[in-house]
């Protein structure tokens, strides 16, 4: 188990305020507990106000955009307020994301210096009309999916996610700078350390995520799909001749250390990290083979689709509380089947859902937002 | 944006390097700087000068100093076999606040951080090899910073030092992960120092 559960009602954002942040200007709204549905064309606003809420949960947009971009043109800074709700406790976040960088988060009024004080304070699960990316695209896709999702279970992997990077960045400096003297060889062998620990410390986090993860994603895909072939994984590390499970555990520090041995000349000579989680590939197979090059593309977006339903679940379980789902333009991008099934299968809990046109049969909306310019024009009801 | 004429704009710029003032502070400083008496203004020129001119590093341990060795050298009554080894001079001032350690200290200046280009040579790590024969030290106290460079700092540092027999320590994480130990507060670092554990 990732954390103990601590069994609660699911996290829900009431009153939403806002100024400035990305296209829109004031907005001032109270949000369903149930579906709340944000109706306009495209470029008036709906997406921001869905990106509003994710930066409350992590203190940066979902679209890995950098804050400088989320202030309105011809403003400072952009305004989120949020009234939210965590295990029956409600808590008010405020920030100021400013243009400058330095941004203001206030948490009940009490500043908050580090984006990981925030941890627990609201969850999301995120679906966007690219999550075909996390099936079709490069391996860092599917990595960054399983840290953002360790990130939200335990304050703990967030912090050996960001120890690992801070540690890569500056161990990749010392051999670019070059490590001929024995001197710098005394430096990169704490750093190797280092890494070690870091690398190890995220490792586990995801191994022991995969393990809850994947019959989670076998379970989702079933039902999605409605197709019985198996969904497996592999996680495969360098530093370990077969794929790596959560049983190998106490391992993986000796291998880290024993591939550093074995790469320490090719990583002098290449200047460059070659060992370490970064690198690792999770291998997604549906019937054994790899669906990011042997599956069609809707059978790749129906696996994303269960690779975001599974995260929400394991964190609802391991957690405790449902997060927050935010369903940026899904609809767009599926089929009739595909929407209908994902609709069937929609998790309980707070819901934003935004759309340019008409919505699936069965989905009803307990609020619809208009958004047109940038305001809201029409709430129901 | 040059919005002001000569000596303002100077004054503005000047005060915007400083750490932590933006743009808009400096202007505000500025201005508040033109309505107060022209005393306290020069009061406030003064010291700058005074402190740049008398203020110089400790001979012996790199902490700031108006004389040859700085008040924490010189105070007879703290052990002199005992180190605590900081990275900067106010770190000084968050250990001494827990009231815990009677030893001597010895500062970095600095973390290794090969991203700003700062190894072991740019630190004042010669001078705390060359003290620990000179005053028979037979303890180290590693204090650096709990995040990545400070850990890789005190990691450099124990394995230096252990081989030639001292005891050396870690102060324990009861601090917050990543954060700086001038944050941390006085309870939680006095503990720290209290569980210090030996470092391998
Ligand atoms: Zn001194």
């Amino acid at each position: 188990m990732l954390v103990t559960a601590d069994a609660g009602p699911a996290t829900s954002v009431g009153h939403l305020w806002l100024a400035n942040f990305r296209g829109l200007g004031e907005i001032d709204v109270e949000l369903s507990s149930g579906l709340t549905v944000v109706q306009g064309a495209n470029g008036q606003g709906k997406t921001s106000l869905l990106e509003a809420v994710g930066w409350v949960a992590r203190a940066r947009s979902f679209r890995n955009v950098t804050d400088a971009l989320l202030v309105r043109s011809g403003a400072t800074e952009a305004i989120v307020r949020a009234e939210v709700t965590t295990s029956g406790r409600q808590q008010l976040f405020e920030a100021e994301i400013r243009v400058s960088g330095r941004n203001r988060i206030l948490c009940n009024r009490q500043p908050v210096t580090r984006a990981r004080d925030l941890h627990g304070l609201l969850r999301v699960t995120v679906f966007a009309p690219d999550d075909l990316t996390l099936v079709k695209g490069g391996p860092a896709e599917r990595r960054d999916f399983l840290d953002e999702l360790l990130a939200m279970l335990a304050a703990r992997y967030d912090a050996a996610r960001s120890d690992f990077e801070r540690v890569l960045k500056q161990r990749n400096a010392l051999l670019r700078a070059g490590v001929r003297e024995e001197e710098a060889r005394f430096t990169l062998d704490v750093f190797d350390e280092q890494l070690v620990r870091a690398g190890a410390e995220l490792t586990r986090g995801r191994l022991r995520l995969l393990e809850r993860l994947v019959p989670a994603v076998a379970n989702a895909y079933e039902t999605l799909a409605l197709d019985l072939r198996p969904i497996t994984a592999e996680y495969v590390s360098e530093s370990s001749p077969v794929p790596l499970a959560a049983a190998d555990a106490d391992t993986i520090e000796d291998q880290l250390r024993e591939s550093l041995v074995r790469r320490r000349r090719a990583e002098i000579d290449r200047g460059l990290t070659l060992v370490g989680p970064h690198r690792d590939e999770l291998h997604l197979m549906i019937d054994g083979l790899d669906a990011r090059y042997q599956a069609s593309q809707g059978e790749q977006r129906t696996l994303a689709l269960a690779l975001r339903l599974a995260g929400h679940v394991v964190v609802r379980e391991l957690a405790g509380a449902a997060p927050v789902l935010l369903l940026d333009d899904v609809f767009s991008e599926l089929d009739a089947q595909r929407a209908a099934a994902l609709v069937r299968n929609l998790p309980t809990g707070q819901t934003l859902l935004t759309t340019a046109g008409a919505l699936p049969r069965d989905v009803v909306a307990e609020r619809t937002l208009v958004v047109r310019d940038g305001r809201i024009e029409a709430v129901s009801p | 944006m040059n919005v002001y004429e000569g000596v303002m704009q100077t004054l503005i710029d000047e005060l915007g390097r400083l750490p932590g003032i933006g743009p808009k502070s400096a202007q505000r400083i500025a201005f508040y700087l033109l309505k107060v008496d022209a005393l306290d203004a020069k009061r406030l020129a003064h010291a700058i000068e005074e402190a740049k001119d008398r203020v110089t590093w400790c001979r012996r341990c790199f902490n700031i100093s108006e004389g040859e060795l700085c008040a924490f050298c010189l105070d007879e009554r703290r052990d002199d076999h005992v180190v605590c080894v900081v990275e900067e001079p106010r770190d000084i001032v968050a250990v001494e606040r827990t009231g815990e350690f009677r030893g001597r200290y010895h500062v970095l200046q600095g973390a290794i951080s090969p991203i700003e280009g700062v190894g072991p040579e740019q630190l004042r790590v010669k001078e705390l090899l060359a003290r620990i024969p000179e005053e028979e030290i037979s303890e180290v106290i590693l204090a650096t910073n709990p995040n990545i460079e400070g850990e890789a700092t005190a990691m450099y540092l124990a394995r230096l030092l252990k081989p030639a027999g001292l005891k050396v320590t870690r102060i324990a994480s009861g601090l917050p992960v990543g954060g700086d130990l001038e944050y941390a507060d006085e309870v939680t670092l006095g503990r720290a120092l209290e569980g210090r554990r030996e470092v391998s």
